[in-house]
């Protein structure tokens, strides 16, 4: 094959990240020209048409550019995921934030924030993870400046600290894994057990760096900080879309290193470390939006029960990703009501009297957290535990567990409010829709139809998983 | 054929859709879906009933799939276990439905969650798919919690807080122990007659895993000492939600305790069964001895559940100890009835308890006295319950427990100390009676009104159950002993 042809080859399994690319330029192109409302339809047809052309992708197992960018399970899905995530992300940014100077300029960061996640996703070498953490950070630090105040100026700037310490750390650590491999792709890491320190200093850092980007605890300080002074409709894209992204990399990475490193243990740990942190913290918050932060940190440690299955279990792929799916789906179905209703514990009390449909759906999405079925999330929660037993690692599935438990009384936190009778003197905190509400309204009752359908449609998912 | 099990076990659901639905529709509307749609339910349990069951297998399955790339479906079917408390649950439900239809307070919401709890308590009974049974066991749970949380007394919240986060923490071993089952079958699959019959775990893995499902279904039985959460969440649950709670859903304990535990590790069962066996003759025994100590009734009744169940606990050890198969069929038999009499017999007594709070507004048995001379018909039937449930010959207790002892008697004739329970809930019981509806009768209590036609429509089939399951058992028995004289383990 002529170097030519094997050129267009490749690029013909990149189209849909091509189109994400166009999307995200043009979005800007409308927005000079002051055009916001076409920006906000360019951005959503683009990401959709690419969502769309990513569905011939299914069941393909390849990868392109001389092996640094994967097709498989994970990129394929992680389209299918992050690119339908970041359209419900735009309307709700359109509900919070139309009319404000630059709207459009949000759309686009938006779009090229979601470019790196699914280049993260789809990474087969270190050059590229490096890559996709700056691509889906330097958005993602603006869209959190965005609203320009003083809160909103501190979370990002300790959010870029924060990004620039640990992406340091870990392009540091890469350097380790390059040395001792001779190359940067992540297949060649299968050479590193003749090196056992240079592997585990470039464990570290990788789990730093990626870590920091899905907010795996002891890396997670950045997010309640960088959500709470973060426009609401951006904290939900910020806990959804880089976080799958950054998690479906460290499976690309682990996919090919040897065992003999234990990355299983470090990534156990880790997970122990994330979900216990995240939902202790979460148990001490009055503010919804830092406690669906911590929740999405305690929620990052859950997939990390695919993560130590990789290799040893076939349910790992599935895992991780029919959870990524139904987590995608009751996050940004809870941060949409969140953002509808207010930021304090005090907005949602007497909810499920005031505006009961509201209500039973912030219900759905909480029970659907915690693991409960028939909802998505528990199927999503159930494939992980059985991953991470079928690895040998019942006792992390034990914790993961208990955490569930620990996870019952933090969403409780705003269930029980939410019903109890004559709490109409939170009346007052509701905020008054925007005029854009139907918007809000349209995205968490997609966000609901999913995380419901899914309990019962996990199939869809499991199937094309097994063919690949 | 029709699907008749699983028209029976959405009948519910399609109800709450109903209800649901009809959002403007009056509170009298809103009950009679209600009623009518139990009443439906309870007829398709009569029809399975008919159909009946075969032995050695399960009868009348009914399969879709559902998630093949798991081995995961929607199976479900019934055997003399589960049928008898298919037709239980029913019939609960309905006398509940019955009971409820004085509901003022959302009745829409109340509705609704009473049918989800339904087909969730027929299908936890009904399913044949792992995964499916956990789905509606904790459906159940949710459902529960709504319900304690939403019409509850005083301290409703943190009954049901506690009644959730305790249930939850008690189901997840059970998640652990199905996913250690999935596993250890080869191809991988949630069918639990294919676990049944060949038992995929051996061991140390079945031993844990036996332990696991045991924590489970001692928290929902409850067994002493993972029984702490009942007398708050029964104290605190509206009357309906007592009668459900206690009648139907301790049976998911006792009921999973048969079906998963002794059935799917059968071996590690029987290497634990001396140890589960004093577990049980401790919970009996405890149960009788705090229900002693209590001078609310409604407590009261909540520990003399303890006590029931853990005849069941004992039931179900001594089957496994049991090496003659006609002593082993004898102890489940008598475990499976019990089950069932414990329903119908506490159902009765929570509703009796909570039509004397409708009226008194109190449960403390030192306020009331000589009630028998104002409400005669409410005081005659508290006497035939609470006969029936301290195990007089006669009423539904007694055929249960008898073969429950004989059983002991012929395998571990020590544990018969539990017998003591028997004396401990008499003479208890004659006490209540005594306080609360013989005596001196008090001036206050005068004008208190008697059973209504409604409350009539409620224990009338209750109370003729019970008499009709304590002299001839044997329309039970003859299902029950179907599946437990044909059980190989």
């Amino acid at each position: 094959m002529t170097g030519m042809s094997q050129m267009s080859h490749d690029l013909s399994y990149l189209i849909p990240e091509v189109i994400v690319l166009i999307a995200g330029g043009g979005t800007l192109a409308l927005e000079m020209l002051r055009l916001p409302r076409a920006a906000l339809a360019f951005a959503i047809v683009g990401l959709l048409l690419a969502a769309c052309l990513t569905l011939p992708l299914l069941g393909v197992d390849t990868s392109v550019f001389g092996g640094t960018f994967r097709i498989d399970t994970l990129s394929v899905w992680a389209k299918l995921i992050l690119l339908p995530s970041t359209v419900l992300s735009l309307l709700l940014v359109r509900a919070e934030l139309a009319g404000s100077d630059r709207e459009g300029t949000v759309y686009s960061l938006l779009c090229f924030t979601t470019f790196g996640a699914l280049v993260l996703a789809g990474g087969g070498d270190a050059m590229l993870l490096v890559l996709g953490v700056l691509l889906s950070s330097l958005g993602a630090f603006a869209l959190v400046a965005y609203p320009r105040n003083d809160a909103a100026t501190e979370a990002a700037m300790k959010f870029f600290v924060f990004a620039s310490v640990t992406g340091s750390v870990m392009i540091f650590g890469l350097t380790y894994w390059f040395g001792a491999t001779g190359s940067t792709l992540l297949a060649d890491l299968a050479h590193l057990d003749k090196a056992p320190l240079a592997a585990a200093v470039g464990l570290v850092a990788v789990i730093t760096g990626l870590g920091y980007k899905a907010s795996l605890a002891p890396f997670h300080f950045w997010a309640p900080d960088a959500y709470e002074g973060a426009p609401v409709a951006v904290a939900a894209y910020l806990s959804v879309v880089p976080k799958i992204g950054a998690i479906f990399a460290l499976a690309q990475v682990v996919r090919d290193l040897p065992s003999t490193t234990g990355w299983p243990l470090v990534v156990a740990s880790v997970a122990v470390l994330t979900m216990s942190w995240g939902y202790l913290a979460a148990l001490v918050q009055d503010n919804v939006v830092r406690l669906l932060a911590y929740s999405s940190i305690a929620q990052a440690g859950y997939f990390l029960l695919g993560i130590v299955a990789v290799g040893e279990s076939p349910l790992a792929y599935s895992s991780l990703v029919v959870f990524a799916a139904a987590y995608a789906a009751m996050n940004l179905g809870a941060f949409a009501i969140v953002q509808g209703t207010g930021r304090t514990l005090d907005a949602f009390s007497g909810m499920a009297r005031t505006t009961p449909v509201a209500g039973i759906a912030m219900t759905v999405f909480l029970i659907s957290l915690v693991g409960i079925p028939p909802l998505a999330g528990f199927v999503g929660k159930f494939l992980l535990f059985g991953a991470a037993i079928d690895a040998h690692f019942t006792w992390l599935t034990v914790v993961a567990i208990l955490n569930s438990v620990l996870s019952l009384a933090v969403y409780l936190r705003i269930i029980v409010p939410m019903f109890r009778s004559g709490g109409d003197e939170g009346e007052g905190n509701v905020i008054p829709p925007r005029g854009n509400a139907p918007l809000i309204i349209a995205v968490w009752v997609i966000a609901l139809m999913v995380t419901v359908g899914l309990g019962f449609a996990g199939q869809l998912i499991l199937a094309t998983v097994a063919r690949a | 054929m029709l699907p008749i099990v699983s028209m029976t076990l959405f009948l519910p659901l399609l109800g709450a859709l109903l209800v649901m639905a009809s959002r403007n529709a009056s509170a009298r509307v809103v009950h009679g879906i209600g009623i009518a749609t139990s009443a439906l339910t309870l007829a398709g349990a009569l029809w399975i009933w008919l159909r009946g069951v075969q032995p050695g297998a399960f009868a009348q399955v009914e399969q879709v799939d559902w998630m093949p790339t798991i081995g995961a479906a929607y199976r479900v079917g019934v055997d003399g276990i589960s049928l008898p408390l298919v037709l239980l649950t029913a019939v609960l439900f309905l006398l509940t439905f019955i009971f409820s239809a004085k509901v003022r307070d959302r009745p829409h919401a109340y509705v609704v969650l009473m049918l989800m709890l339904e087909t969730a308590s027929i299908g936890t009974f009904t399913s044949l798919d792992a995964l499916l049974f956990y789905v509606f066991f904790e459906v159940s749970l949710v459902s529960m919690y709504f319900m304690i949380a939403g019409w509850g007394y005083e301290d409703r919240q943190r009954a049901a807080l506690m009644f959730f986060i305790y249930t939850l923490l008690g189901s997840l071993p059970l998640l652990l122990a199905i996913l250690g089952l999935y596993l250890g079958s080869d191809p991988h699959t949630f069918d639990m007659r294919v676990w049944i019959a060949h038992p995929p775990l051996t061991g140390l893995a079945a031993m844990l895993a036996l332990v696991a499902m045991l924590f489970t279904f001692a928290v929902k039985t409850p067994m002493f000492p993972f029984h702490t959460w009942l007398p708050v969440a029964h104290v605190q649950a509206p009357a309906a939600g007592s009668v459900i709670l206690a009648g139907v859903m301790l049976k998911f304990g006792t009921y999973g305790l048969l079906r998963f535990a002794l059935e799917m590790t059968p071996v590690a069962f029987r290497d634990a069964a001396v140890v589960i066996l004093v577990f049980g003759v401790f919970s009996a025994l405890y149960g009788a001895f705090a229900a002693l100590a209590q001078t609310d009734l409604k407590r009261l009744i909540a520990y003399t559940s303890v006590n029931h169940m853990g005849y069941v606990i004992v039931g179900v050890a001594v089957a496994a100890l049991a090496t003659s198969p006609a002593v082993r069929a004898i102890a489940l038999d008598g475990a499976v009835l019990q089950m069932v009499s414990h329903g119908l017999v506490t159902g009765a007594l929570f509703f009796l308890v909570g039509m004397l709070q409708d009226r008194a507004h109190t449960r403390e048995m030192d306020r009331f006295g000589g009630l028998l001379k104002y409400v005669p018909l409410l005081g005659w039937s508290f006497v035939l319950a609470a006969f029936a449930s301290l195990g007089l010959p006669g009423l539904a207790h007694f055929p249960a427990e008898f073969q429950i002892f004989l059983a002991t008697l012929r395998v571990e004739p020590l544990a018969l100390i539990v017998i003591l329970g028997i004396v401990v809930t008499a003479g208890l019981y004659l006490r209540a009676i005594g306080k609360v509806f013989s005596g001196a009768p008090r001036e206050q209590w005068a004008t208190m009104p008697d059973l209504n036609l409604r409350e009539v429509l409620v224990l009338a089939p209750l109370l003729a159950l019970i008499v009709a399951v304590g002299v001839a058992p044997s329309w039970v028995l003859d299902t029950v002993h179907r599946t437990t004289a044909a059980l190989r383990f």
